[in-house]
């Protein structure tokens, strides 16, 4: 937990519970990539897996009370199906949006699973995706894709008809390289995970740049190759620090305002787990009076981060299959 | 260009790398051979593989059992600093480490990495590295000795396997109370309790030094007495002539052409003593400086020399890693590496994890009926497919000989730039014959290219598919 002054309120980041493990199907994730929480809670978990478990690669739905809903989508290059799924996001109506770099290609479900459609061509022209990372989608219905070996965030309509581009390769304010993550906030603005320039980018809808921030480094408000982003109702900014193992916590204007590390505490799936292997149980308790837990409570290569309506922060980690969640609150300052 | 160097270029990317491009080949032979030599040694002054972008694709690399052998292989593909990634393959085929009873990608990645970046330091430092590596503390049992009781297998392994071996010029290197003196030594060097892999996957193992369960008391190893930890025992090993030897035969084997099995080292002389007593020199020269040792190596004439050349026979991941920097294929990062990642395993060598703590049979020992199928099938496969860029390459190439190629020409160049030049007359005439039958090789229209590129990409594969392709 970490209390931060901030204008006339403090913010409080308290972590609250974990869901997931590792799986290769059913209760766990294996080696997920990104997630989105939708509004009656439910979360969707893209799972990569790993080349020898073509198996695992699917998408869990899960609550946020670590309920397990299913799960959908396979390995292959069929309809609902995926290689290389590398990012989720929703529309108003709930139905998911999945993006595939290596297909070049975006696969939509029903908010149950079920596959509508696809779309999306390999290409460098407009409207043409190489490798797309991230997607976010707006009220109006236009979705953001950080097409990354392009190095330009596309728009298109929900079903694929090209709008707009902006962005091109470079280290000056507004180009990027190889972006990744992208989110919205509440007034529209786009923020960009510029990877492998270190930063964060700010636009508007229409691609004029706005602001970047952070630098390459270890330090406080640096960045090794960021991949996600994410933004609350209060325009706090959540920057997937990938290489460094913590999301930084920003406000408005870039700012930083604390860091989170993970403080994991046994998830109810983990737990499950832990009691199916009685050896494993008696291991965990030698290691943990080791180091304290330490190893286990840290963020173990984390991959995404996102923030609801709530306040729920909400940081994906990829080898440890499993979801840290905080929760944000805030106070009056009294002067 | 003089083809000379072409072919002395070749002759060192196969032993120091993993094979290079016919462009790559011209490129350095033009930047001269000492210079290239020095860029291998130093790799610090080259870019190495994007690390950010390997993890971005495949996020699994960061701890997968399963998923180690292809990373590796990814490396040995794309890293640009080839000597440092063949150095890690040379000291795992002796610092043997295997996965079967370590069960950690991590943990191997770890002690392949200490190899990648120790490689071709100060032979005590790896030494050293080696002995608190957590990975080889288990793989030897060392977290099983105990000050009350002592567990000789590391003790045992680090003289006969790792440094020193059983003997040499007919006398015993080390007596069996140096094995004990030598495990107690290393009493007390141990792990600290890592996390299991439920739920949610292992932690990385830590070495951990319990003075209470080292064995404190005087000791004599190696006719020194004194009150020796671990680290005295490496110093004394590193001084002794038979470190030297032992180091200097492996590279010879490695890097220059096939010695007969370790175990008969003691009774059986070096093929060529004359090439050791100079890597032995370096060795002492340079405080026990392996880049000192690979220097006078790849600069010697018994390295260059044409009697070396195809002298060895390839090992697997030079087959596979080699054939796919020839093609060209996976340069870039797409999915399909794990399965092509096995054909090493299929081919008698599974990455990262030996057969037993003596490595692999080498030399010949790599062929037998099934493996063969599997070399051959693998290379004629890859060499086959035109559409990839490096044989794109190879088929560019060929057409700058001539608007028009009689079947001879076609062959002789068609050896050169597949690099098999050690064809028998045999074996060149059945090519030549073959070649033959579909006439002179044109590329003036479309449909003769097409044709040309399709007789060459042939051609290839049966080079490929040749014995004389099993030799590096």
């Amino acid at each position: 937990m970490s209390t931060h002054f901030f204008g006339l309120k403090d913010w409080n980041f308290q972590y609250s519970h974990s869901l997931g493990r590792n799986e290769f199907g059913g209760t766990g994730f294996r080696n997920p990539v990104d997630m989105v929480v939708s509004a009656d809670d439910v979360v969707y978990v893209v799972n990569r897996s790993r080349e020898d478990r073509p198996d695992g690669v699917r998408v869990t739905m899960v609550t946020l009370e670590e309920d397990f809903i299913g799960e959908f989508g396979a390995y292959g290059e069929g309809d609902g199906e995926s290689i290389w799924p590398t990012a989720v996001a929703l529309d108003n109506e709930g139905n998911v949006y999945i993006a595939d770099e290596f297909l070049n290609r975006i696969s939509v479900y029903t908010k149950d699973g079920d596959f509508i459609r696809k779309w999306g061509k390999a290409g460098s022209a407009n409207g043409e995706l190489d490798r797309p990372a991230g997607l976010a989608i707006d009220g109006q219905g236009t979705l953001y894709v950080t097409d990354s070996r392009n190095h330009r965030v596309q728009k298109f309509t929900l079903d694929g008809k090209y709008i707009g581009t902006f962005g091109s390769f470079g280290s000056e304010p507004g180009q990027l390289n190889m972006p990744w993550g992208i989110t919205l906030d509440k007034d529209g603005l786009v923020l960009v995970a510029d990877w492998r320039n270190d930063r964060i980018q700010a636009f508007t809808p229409d691609g004029e740049w706005q602001a970047s921030f952070g630098s390459s480094g270890t330090g406080i408000g640096e960045f090794n190759r960021p991949n996600g982003v994410a933004v609350d109702k209060d325009g706090l900014i959540y920057v997937l620090d990938w290489l460094n193992d913590r999301v930084q916590i920003l406000n408005p204007d870039g700012r930083f305002i604390t860091a989170l590390h993970g403080e994991h505490q046994l998830s109810r799936w983990g737990k499950d787990k832990l009691l199916s292997n009685p050896d494993m149980i008696e291991q965990r308790a030698l290691a943990f009076t080791w180091d304290q837990g330490a190893f286990e409570k840290r963020l173990s290569d984390p991959c995404a981060v996102k923030v609801d309506d709530q306040n729920r922060i909400l940081v994906l980690e990829n080898t440890s299959g499993r979801i840290q969640v905080y929760q944000k609150t805030d106070t009056p300052v009294l002067v | 260009m003089a083809d000379q160097d072409i072919a002395l270029m070749a002759h060192l990317f196969r032993r120091a790398g993993f094979g290079a491009s016919r462009d790559d080949l011209e490129a350095y032979a033009a930047k001269g051979y000492e210079a290239t030599v020095e860029e291998l040694l130093n790799p610090e002054t080259q870019p190495g593989v994007e690390e950010d972008l390997m993890l971005r694709y495949n996020q699994s690399f960061r701890e997968s059992n399963q998923a180690r052998d292809q990373q590796w292989l990814y490396r040995m593909v794309n890293e640009p600093r080839q000597l440092q990634e063949k150095m890690a393959l040379f000291w795992h085929t002796i610092l043997c480490g295997g996965n079967t009873k370590i069960d950690s990608g991590y943990e191997m990645h770890r002690m392949i990495n200490m190899f990648r970046e120790k490689g071709t330091g100060s032979f005590r430092d790896l030494l050293l590295d080696l002995s608190k590596n957590p990975g080889m503390i288990y793989y030897l049992d060392n977290s099983e000795s105990h000050k009350t009781a002592v567990n000789e297998n590391y003790g045992r392994e680090l003289l006969e396997l790792f440094s020193l071996g059983v003997g040499m010029d007919e006398q015993f290197n080390y007596s069996e109370d140096d094995v004990k003196a030598c495990a107690l030594a290393f009493t007390g060097w141990n792990i600290a309790p890592a996390y299991p892999p439920f739920p949610y996957g292992r932690s990385q193992w830590q070495f951990r030094f319990d003075p209470a369960d080292h064995d404190d008391s005087v000791k004599t190893f190696l006719g020194e007495t004194g009150r020796w930890n671990g680290d005295d025992i490496i110093d004394i090993i590193c001084k002794q002539p038979g470190a030297a030897r032992f180091i200097a035969r492996h590279m010879y084997d490695f890097f220059v052409a096939d010695e007969p099995p370790v175990p008969s080292w003691r009774q059986t002389p070096p093929r060529d003593m004359e090439a050791i007593k100079t890597l032995e020199k370096a060795y002492f020269d340079s405080g026990y400086n392996i880049k000192a040792m690979l220097r006078a190596l790849l600069t010697s004439d018994f390295f260059k020399s044409e009697d070396v050349r195809f002298a060895k026979v390839k090992n697997p991941a030079e087959i596979v890693a080699g054939t796919l920097r020839l093609v060209g294929d996976h340069r870039e990062i797409k999915p399909g590496l794990w399965e092509i990642a096995q054909e090493c395993t299929y081919m008698g060598m599974n990455l990262m994890d030996p057969p037993t703590v003596e490595g692999w049979h080498t030399g010949y020992e790599w062929i037998d009926s099934g493996t063969l199928v599997e070399r051959v099938n693998f290379a004629s496969e890859y060499l086959g497919q035109t559409d990839l860029p490096g044989v794109q390459s190879l088929v560019n190439h060929l057409m700058a000989l001539g608007e028009s190629l009689s079947p001879a020409q076609f062959v002789e160049g068609s050896i050169d730039l597949v690099g098999t030049l050690n064809l028998t007359e045999d074996t060149r005439q059945a090519l030549v014959a073959h070649a033959q039958e579909g006439g002179d090789l044109r590329h003036g229209t479309e449909a003769d290219r097409a044709e040309f590129t399709r007789r060459a990409g042939e051609m290839f594969q049966m080079i490929a598919s040749t014995s004389e392709f099993q030799f590096g």
